[in-house]
């Protein structure tokens, strides 16, 4: 019998999912885009993430439990769906491959400006790839343990005790930001949430009970680590301060001076290389639940190999830090983007077939 | 099941005929004796050329013994064969083989089993009968050497099954405490036993293990740390996944928490299925103090595997690469320590990490008083020497000589060396690429553990799957009025280990 997911650690595979690269840059993103006290922002976006996994749950719940790809295919014929597919394949492993270059890439800029960021690429991409032979259980308990590692680092938050100051984050609403509110600048902030959407391809994989549970406590996790690091950045430096550092977090590690340790970001950063192997290896999954649709004969070991491969193929094509975050922001406006026009598509689907099967219950809305 | 675990007779050794036949596949004697009958003849043949062989015949009657004389009690033969079948004519022999200890035999492989476990085979008018007179061979009941506990229960298992077996029989006073004897090897045909019990023990466990311990196909199986890697879930891995101990307390404690214990004839460790890998971290220690000293022992020793893992690493990846790291107060010292030292800090850490490994090994190998000498000269030219002769710096010594101390704290032999040697890998991976590479590769060990299963149980537990009554028991070791539940791991069909009274 295959074991379940339980919701506990779907919460942190959403939670490590939805933690990336990204959130070195977290706190001048939202302030960049949403201006004086953007974390107010953040809470409004992550409602607008609450209300798509309820859309995910709609699916659930009408398409009882049964995977996406069933239901798609109920409906569409399997020749349209394959190219699909495989496009949704491609562009999660690129995904996928944009989120451990731009970490690689700042590792890069950090610690190691003469080693090869491709050699470092490989590196993390084969500890994805092994991560990804073990199969979505194996992989929940792995990120379990990597979850604990990464969020133990919370108590470093102790040490600014003396230097966050309230007024810092001052009285005004949304001001300041960098060029005006747009719906490009609030979508720019709404893509560090991306991430939930891999409850989609959960739905084989997991507990019944708990799944919805776990995904709606991952986000709710996911948005108080964010709050607690933004406020903890709004506090400490700055608003214009804030607006012009590159990374603020990296900043903010390398603030501590322990007795016996200073320059913390150095190991903090590189203890990220988790979070970040762990999108790498996430979205390579989903990529894989795509690609094992087109070739159910192939051998498995195949297809992750052939992932592997495509993955690190993509990474060498950004080679700088700048088009790195470019290719990455529009990936993740592409992945917010799907991660609602699915759910709407397999619901519309999904309203036809049980229309067809005599309305029988369980049809959405 | 039942018929298997039954054993009336305790000392009765010989496994059953049934349990020991499907690993007998050496296809040409063992079929052809499978199904002949069992003749005096045809059993002699078997043993011919053993000087060992005993085989005696009586004047007054027909019974004709057949024995091996080192494997049997020369006391019972003389009380239980020689003295009532000298005097007994062929009536009263057949008489006499009605009684219950002699067992029919039905073919001429049960019967040189029988001799081979240190029964007497009696032929007597074309029938057969094996009459158990093993001796109990090997030393007696004595102190563990590996694992040491200051309070609690000094006994430790020894090479002999039997007393083994009576070791727990002893602890564990219930008639729900099962033993399935099997038999593994096919020229040593070496004695495995399974206990586990009834109504606590899942069954799937029982019979899984059961069946992976049938289909072992080796010649000759001498340990319990030998039969547990022909039965891995994960043959290739680094980590040792069956827990193995010589403490029968801890095995008794292990079989009341529902787990399923196995024990090898001519060793004197068993071995506990399933098993998770933080249960190598405890000791039975951590039952016999208070639960305030239990529970910070158990987290000492998860410092103590931290440090043993990461801190020459940390050492080698700071020096080489990240010197900022160090606070400047903390530097000058460092720098000045390391400016004698003419390698970089990887192949430095390497040849001391080397040095220690090989006077632990060369400790290990010699007799205690020569082992001390090794201690005191190794100590000096480590500690001292090589500092003065600008071999190394103070601070690597430091780091080598705390993750060496830190490794032993981990009470299992087999972890504690596996983690030893991990070490290494991340020391060169600390080399290459500094923090990067430590981490990355505790990234791997992370996954590789994570795909790591015991019986198809997963080996994290209770990290992960995530069981939270478990951690009580686990990270740290609460009070037993809070231990009200037996561990998740084992599946038992009876969770609940006390009903406190309120």
């Amino acid at each position: 019998m295959q074991e379940k997911l339980h919701g506990y650690h779907i919460a942190l595979i959403v939670y490590m999912l939805e933690l990336d690269v990204t959130v070195f840059s977290l706190p001048r993103i939202v302030a960049e885009n949403l201006g004086t006290n953007g974390w107010i922002g953040l809470i409004l976006l992550a409602f607008v993430a609450v209300c798509n996994i309820a859309l995910i749950q709609l699916v659930y719940r009408a398409g009882k439990g049964r995977s996406i790809y069933e239901i798609a295919e109920q409906s569409i014929p399997k020749l349209l769906l394959y190219p699909v597919y495989l496009l949704l394949a491609i562009f999660w492993i690129g995904l996928g491959s944009f989120i451990g270059k731009k970490y690689v890439l700042i590792y890069q800029m950090i610690s190691f400006p003469t080693t090869s960021a491709s050699l470092l690429y490989i590196s993390i991409a084969l500890l994805a790839y092994y991560m990804l032979t073990k199969g979505i259980y194996n992989m929940g308990k792995a990120i379990t343990l990597f979850c604990y590692m990464t969020i133990i680092l919370t108590v470093l938050l102790f040490y600014y005790t003396n230097d966050w100051e309230l007024s810092r984050f001052t009285t005004y609403l949304f001001q300041g930001a960098a060029e005006g509110h747009s719906f490009k600048n609030w979508l720019e902030v709404y893509t560090i949430f991306v991430g939930y959407e891999i409850t989609l391809f959960l739905f084989p994989y997991s507990d019944k009970k708990t799944l919805f549970k776990g995904v709606y406590c991952g986000q709710i996790l996911n948005l108080t680590i964010y709050l607690i690091l933004i406020m903890l950045c709004f506090g400490f430096f700055s608003f214009e301060q804030l607006k012009s550092i590159m990374y603020p977090v990296i900043n903010l590690l390398s603030y501590i001076e322990l007795p016996f340790l200073n320059r913390l970001e150095n190991l903090v950063f590189t203890l990220f290389l988790f979070s970040n192997v762990i999108s790498i290896a996430l979205f390579s999954w989903m990529a894989l639940t795509a690609t094992q649709r087109v070739f159910p004969r192939v051998k498995l070991r195949f297809l992750e190999l052939g992932i592997l491969a495509l993955s690190v193929g993509i990474s060498f094509y950004p080679s700088i830090l700048r088009d790195s975050e470019k290719l990455l922001r529009y990936a993740m406006y592409g992945e917010a983007g799907l991660a609602f026009m699915l759910p709407l598509l397999l619901l519309a689907l999904l309203f036809f077939q049980n229309k067809k099967a005599g309305g029988n219950g369980g049809t959405p809305a | 099941m039942p018929d298997e675990s039954n054993r009336q007779n305790p000392d009765a050794a010989a496994p059953d005929a049934h349990a020991a036949s499907p690993d007998q596949d050496a296809q040409t004697t063992v079929k052809s004796t499978e199904t002949k009958p069992p003749t005096l003849e045809g059993t002699l043949k078997e043993f011919a050329g053993c000087f060992d062989l005993g085989y005696r015949t009586f004047p007054r009657n027909q019974v004709h013994a057949v024995y091996l004389e080192y494997l049997i009690d020369a006391d019972q033969l003389h009380r239980q064969l020689n003295q009532p079948f000298l005097e007994a004519d062929d009536a009263q022999a057949a008489q006499l083989l009605t009684q219950s200890i002699f067992q029919p035999i039905t073919t001429l492989n049960e019967s040189v089993d029988s001799v081979l476990y240190g029964s007497t085979m009696l032929f007597f008018q074309g029938q057969a009968y094996a009459l158990n007179l093993a001796r109990s061979i090997g030393r007696s009941i004595e102190q563990t050497e590996t694992e040491t506990v200051i309070a609690g229960p000094h006994d430790g298992f020894v090479e002999n099954l039997i007393e083994n077996i009576a070791l727990i029989r002893k602890r564990i006073r219930s008639s729900h405490l099962k033993f399935i004897s099997l038999s593994v090897g096919e020229v040593t045909k070496t004695q495995v036993v399974i206990a586990y019990i009834e109504g606590l023990a899942n069954d799937h466990f029982v019979k899984q293990l059961k069946t992976r311990i049938h289909d072992i196909e080796i010649d000759a199986l001498h340990e319990a740390n030998m039969l547990v890697q022909l039965i891995d879930d994960n043959p290739n891995s680094y980590f040792p996944q069956y827990m193995v101990t010589e403490r029968p307390d801890s095995i008794c404690s292990k079989l009341t928490s529902g787990r399923v214990v196995g024990l090898v004839d001519g060793s004197p460790s068993a071995f506990v299925a399933p098993t998770s890998f933080f249960e190598f971290f405890a000791s039975p220690d951590d039952y016999y103090q208070r639960w305030h000293l239990g529970t910070a022992l158990r987290i000492l020793r998860f410092i103590g595997f931290a440090i043993t893992i990461g801190f020459t690493a940390i050492y080698v990846s700071v020096t080489t690469y990240h010197y900022e790291m160090i606070p400047h107060t903390m530097l000058l010292n460092l720098t000045k320590s390391r400016s004698n030292v003419p390698f970089p800090p990887l192949y430095e850490a390497l040849l001391m990490e080397t040095t220690i490994e090989l006077l632990r090994e060369a400790g290990a190998r010699l007799p205690t008083k020569i082992g001390q000498t090794i201690g005191i000269v190794g100590g000096i030219v480590i500690g001292q020497a090589a500092v003065q002769a600008g071999f190394t710096s103070n601070i690597l010594i430091i780091a080598v000589a705390s993750s060496a101390i830190a490794s032993f704290v981990i009470p299992s032999y087999t972890m504690s060396a596996s983690i030893r040697l991990l070490r290494f890998g991340l020391i060169l991976l600390a080399g290459f690429w500094g923090n990067f590479g430590l981490i990355l590769g505790i990234g791997f060990i992370i996954v590789h553990l994570s795909g790591i299963t015991n019986l198809g149980s997963s080996y994290l537990t209770p990290a992960a799957p995530m069981n939270r009554t478990d951690w009580l028991d686990t990270f740290i070791r609460g009070p037993f009025s809070k231990l009200i539940f037996r561990p998740s791991q084992p599946a038992s069909p009876n969770r609940v280990k006390t009903k406190q009274r309120k």
